[in-house]
C-alpha cells in the first residue's frame, strides 16, 4: 500500500514536473499572435516616419491579432499632450514616440518610462531575429539613459558636413575630413563666385540662433574633445575644449558666413544653402530633402554629403539624434506594446520605410542593403551609417532642464558669432547650468 | 372672439406658466442678481480666478512636469527678479524702450496721417481705407513677411536703403538694430489705429474757435499748436493709452521675428515670460514676471490716465 503510494505520488511529481517543462518550452516560443485581442493606444508625432508606418499598421493588426488605436498630432500638440498625460499619472497611453535627448532624462528620473531591457533578453517576447545589436552603435547609445533602454530608434540624423561638390571642385579645395581642413575651405571659397549667376557666396553657414545652435555645435564641442558636462555632473561647457569649440563655432560664423547669423535657424541657414550663397554647411543630414527639392532649391544634385569633421588627434565629431518608441510605465499592456515597438522596428519594417518613403532608419543591416538606400543619396546613406557609428548620442545637454540649459549654452555662442570675450561668456553659461540644475534636478 | 390655441391638443397656455412658483418669484424679486450671474460667473471663472491664481503662483516654486508639488516660498520669486536675475532687469529695460520708441513713433506719424487725411482732396475716401489696410492684417504674418525683409542675406530692405546709399544693416540681427527695427514693424502696423481715433476727435472739434482765431488774425501754425492740439488732447491720451499698452505686452512680432534675439537684445519681459513659463517651466517665478507685468502695465495705465484728464 505504502509503496504504491509513493510511485503514485513520484508518478505525479514526475508529471508535474513534466508538464511545467513543457509549458516552459512552450513559453519560450516567441509568437506573435500570444496578445491576441489586446487594444493598444499609440500617440504619435506627425513625422515622416509616421506618415511611412501608417499605410502598414494594418499588417501589425492582422499578424498579432492587436487592435491599434492611434492618434496623430503635431509636434508641438503631441510634446504638449505627452507631458500632461504622463504628468497626471493616469495616462492609458501604451505606445508614444519619444526624443530620448530632448526629454529623455526628465521622463526617466520622473518615472515615466517602462525600460525594455528585460523583454529583450526574454526569448518569449522577442522575436529571435529581431537582433537589437544590428542598430548602429551611437543610435542604440542614445535609447539608454541611466543605464536603462527606453526602447528602439525608429528614425535617426546626423548633425554632418553638406559642401557644394561643384564649388570645391571648380576652387580645387579638398573635402574637410579635419576642422582645421574645414575652417581653411571656409576661407578659401568665401566670396567666390557660386550661384547660377556667378554672384558670390559665402565660406560657410550655419545656425547662430541662440537655443538652436546648440544641437549643431555639440558636435563640434565633441569633435573638439569637449563635454556637456563631467562624469560627476559638473557643467562643462568652460573647459578649454568647449571654450575652443565656441569660439571657433562664431568665428566661422563671423568671418566667413552670412551678416546677421545670430538670427539664423536651420530655415534660413538652409535658404541660404539652397539659393547657392554659401559653399559648406553644418546641420542634421535629415534636412536633405529641402536641399533636393527641385521646388525650393537651386543646388539640385550638386551637393555632397560627408560626416562631421574631426577635430584634434582625429577625435570624431558630430551626433546622432535618434527619434524612438517608448512604453509609458502607466500601460497596462506593456508585453503587447513591446510587440508593437518590435514589429515596427525589425528589419523588414525599417527596410520598407526607408526603400519607399526615404525615412533615415537605425539598422545597420538596411543601409547595407542595396535596396535599402532607395532614393536616399549614395554619400548621404554612406555616411549617416558611419556618422552614427561614432557620432555623440549626446546632441542636447543631458540634463532635466534641456530647454533652459540651451539658452544658456546657446547665450555664449551669440557672444562669440558677434566677436565678444568667449571665455568669459563659457564662464557665465557653465555658472547658469550650474544653477539651473541645482533648481530643477534636486532630490 | 377666443383666439385659437397654438398649443398641441391637451395643453392650455395656462400650463405653460406658473406665476405662482417659487423661481418665478425669487427671479422677480432678485433681477439684478439673476439676471447678470450668468456673465458675472463667466467672469469669474475666465478672468478673475486666473489673475488671482497667478498671484497665489507667484509666491510658489515649481518646476512642473517634476513629480514635487509647488512649494510655498513667499516673496523669493520677487527678490530673485528684482536681485539677481539680469535677463529680467534687461527685459525689463527693452521693453520701456520698446514701447517708448514705438509709441512716440505711432503717435506723431498717426496723428500728422489723421491731419492729412481730414483736408478734402479726391480720393480721400480711397486712401483712407488703404492707410488702414497693415492694421487688419495677421500679427504673425506681418512679422514673417518683415522678417524675410529685413533678412541681410536674402531680403528687400538692404536693397532698398542701399538706393539711397546706406547699409547694409543687419537690421534684427543687429544687437542696437533690433530695437528699433521691431519697433518700426509695430509702428508700420498700428500707426492707422492712432490715426483712425484722431480722425473720429478731429471730426467732433467745434467750429467757433477757429473763426474766432480767424478774426483775431491768427496763423495756420499757431491755430495748429493753439487751438487743434489743445482739443485735440483727450483724443490722443485715449489712443497713446491703447498703444501704450498693447506695446508694453507685444508678443507675436517679437517672438516670431527674433524670438528674443540675438542672444538676449530682443527679449523683452512678456517675451521672457513665455519662455520661463512654457520652455523652462518655472512656473511659479513666470507667474511672479507676470504679476510684474501687470503692475508695469497698470502703473502706466494710471498714469497716463491721469495725464489726460488734465490733473497733471
Amino acid at each position: 500500500m505504502r509503496f504504491t503510494r509513493r510511485v503514485w505520488s513520484l508518478a505525479l511529481i514526475l508529471g508535474l514536473l513534466g508538464l511545467a517543462l513543457a509549458s516552459m518550452s512552450e513559453a519560450g516560443q516567441f509568437n506573435w499572435q500570444q496578445f491576441k485581442g489586446t487594444q493598444l493606444r499609440v500617440l504619435i508625432n506627425k513625422h515622416p516616419w509616421q506618415a511611412a508606418i501608417e499605410p502598414h499598421l494594418k499588417d501589425f493588426e492582422a499578424l498579432t491579432g492587436i487592435k491599434l488605436l492611434v492618434e496623430v498630432y503635431p509636434e508641438d500638440q503631441f510634446r504638449a499632450k505627452t507631458l500632461v498625460e504622463l504628468t497626471s499619472g493616469a495616462s492609458s497611453m501604451d505606445v508614444f514616440m519619444t526624443m530620448p535627448g530632448q526629454e529623455g532624462l526628465k521622463y526617466m528620473r520622473a518615472g515615466w518610462y517602462q525600460p525594455v531591457d528585460e523583454f529583450l533578453k526574454d526569448p518569449s517576447l522577442t522575436a529571435s531575429d529581431y537582433n537589437w545589436n544590428d542598430f548602429l552603435d551611437k543610435a542604440r547609445d542614445a535609447m539608454v539613459i541611466e543605464g536603462k533602454t527606453i526602447g528602439p530608434p525608429i528614425q535617426i540624423e546626423n548633425s554632418a558636413l553638406m559642401y557644394r561638390k561643384d564649388v570645391f571642385q571648380k576652387y580645387n579645395v579638398k573635402v574637410p575630413t579635419t576642422l582645421d581642413e574645414l575652417e581653411a575651405a571656409a576661407k578659401a571659397l568665401n566670396g567666390k563666385a557660386m550661384t547660377d549667376d556667378g554672384q558670390p557666396g559665402f565660406g560657410f553657414v550655419a545656425r547662430g540662433k541662440r537655443a538652436a545652435a546648440t544641437s549643431q555645435f555639440a558636435g563640434m564641442l565633441y569633435a573638439m574633445g569637449g563635454t556637456w558636462l563631467t562624469p560627476n555632473r559638473e557643467p562643462a561647457i568652460n573647459s578649454p575644449e568647449a571654450v575652443k569649440a565656441i569660439d571657433m563655432w562664431g568665428r566661422l560664423l563671423r568671418l566667413y558666413g552670412p551678416p546677421g547669423s545670430e538670427n539664423n535657424h536651420w530655415y534660413e541657414a538652409s535658404s541660404i544653402f539652397s539659393q547657392g550663397k554659401a559653399a559648406i554647411w553644418l546641420d542634421a543630414n535629415s534636412l536633405f530633402p529641402v536641399i533636393e527639392d527641385p521646388q525650393k532649391s537651386k543646388i539640385i544634385g550638386k551637393v555632397g554629403y560627408a560626416v562631421f569633421p574631426n577635430g584634434p588627434n582625429n577625435h570624431p565629431g558630430g551626433t546622432v539624434a535618434p527619434w524612438g518608441l517608448g512604453i509609458p510605465k502607466t500601460s497596462k499592456n506593456q508585453k503587447a506594446a513591446w510587440l508593437f515597438l518590435q514589429w515596427a522596428t525589425n528589419k523588414e519594417q525599417v527596410l520598407k520605410l526607408q526603400s519607399e518613403a526615404g525615412v533615415l532608419g537605425a539598422r545597420d543591416s538596411v543601409w547595407k542593403d542595396p535596396k535599402g538606400r532607395g532614393k536616399v543619396p549614395a554619400d548621404l546613406a554612406v555616411s549617416l551609417a558611419e556618422g552614427s557609428k561614432v557620432g555623440t548620442p549626446l546632441w542636447n545637454p543631458p540634463v532635466v532642464a534641456v530647454a533652459e540649459v540651451r539658452d544658456a549654452v546657446g547665450a555664449a555662442i551669440v557672444t562669440s558669432i558677434q566677436g565678444g570675450n568667449v571665455k568669459a561668456a563659457a564662464d557665465k553659461a557653465a555658472a547658469d547650468m550650474k544653477r539651473i540644475m541645482a533648481e530643477t534636478e534636486k532630490k | 372672439m377666443a383666439r385659437p390655441n397654438p398649443l398641441p391638443p391637451g395643453l392650455a397656455m395656462s400650463d405653460l406658466r406658473s406665476p405662482d412658483s417659487r423661481w418665478s418669484l425669487l427671479i422677480e424679486r432678485h433681477p439684478v442678481f439673476f439676471f447678470t450671474s450668468p456673465a458675472a460667473l463667466v467672469i469669474f471663472v475666465l478672468m478673475v480666478f486666473p489673475v488671482f491664481y497667478t498671484v497665489y503662483m507667484s509666491l510658489h516654486s515649481w518646476f512642473a512636469s517634476s513629480v514635487t508639488a509647488p512649494e510655498f516660498i513667499g516673496l523669493a520669486n520677487f527678490k530673485r527678479a528684482f536681485v539677481e536675475d539680469e535677463r529680467f532687469r534687461n527685459a525689463i529695460w527693452l521693453t520701456i524702450y520698446f514701447t517708448v520708441v514705438a509709441t512716440a513713433l505711432q503717435v506723431v506719424l498717426g496723428v500728422a496721417l489723421a491731419l492729412l487725411l481730414n483736408r478734402p482732396f479726391r480720393g480721400k475716401g480711397f486712401f483712407r481705407s488703404v492707410f488702414l489696410l497693415p492694421m487688419v492684417a495677421t500679427p504673425v504674418a506681418i512679422a514673417l513677411v518683415w522678417m524675410m525683409m529685413f533678412n541681410p542675406t536674402l531680403g528687400v530692405m538692404n536693397y532698398l536703403v542701399g538706393l539711397i546709399g546706406l547699409g547694409p544693416f543687419k537690421w534684427v540681427s543687429d544687437v542696437r538694430l533690433v530695437i528699433p527695427a521691431l519697433a518700426f514693424v509695430d509702428t508700420w502696423e498700428w500707426t492707422p489705429l492712432i490715426t483712425l481715433i484722431t480722425l473720429a476727435g478731429l471730426a467732433s472739434l467745434p467750429l467757433e474757435p477757429y473763426e474766432s482765431a480767424l478774426i483775431d488774425g491768427a496763423t495756420p501754425a499757431q491755430m495748429f499748436w493753439r487751438i487743434t492740439l489743445p482739443l485735440l488732447r483727450p483724443t490722443i491720451m485715449v489712443a497713446l493709452l491703447f498703444r501704450a499698452i498693447d506695446c508694453l505686452k507685444t508678443f507675436d512680432i517679437i517672438y516670431v521675428m527674433t524670438a528674443g534675439g540675438p542672444g538676449f537684445a530682443s527679449e523683452t519681459l512678456n517675451v521672457y515670460t513665455f519662455q520661463v513659463g512654457l520652455f523652462y517651466f518655472h512656473i511659479g517665478y513666470a507667474s511672479s514676471l507676470l504679476v510684474i507685468l501687470f503692475a508695469l502695465v497698470m502703473g502706466v495705465s494710471l498714469v497716463l490716465i491721469k495725464v489726460r484728464r488734465g490733473s497733471w
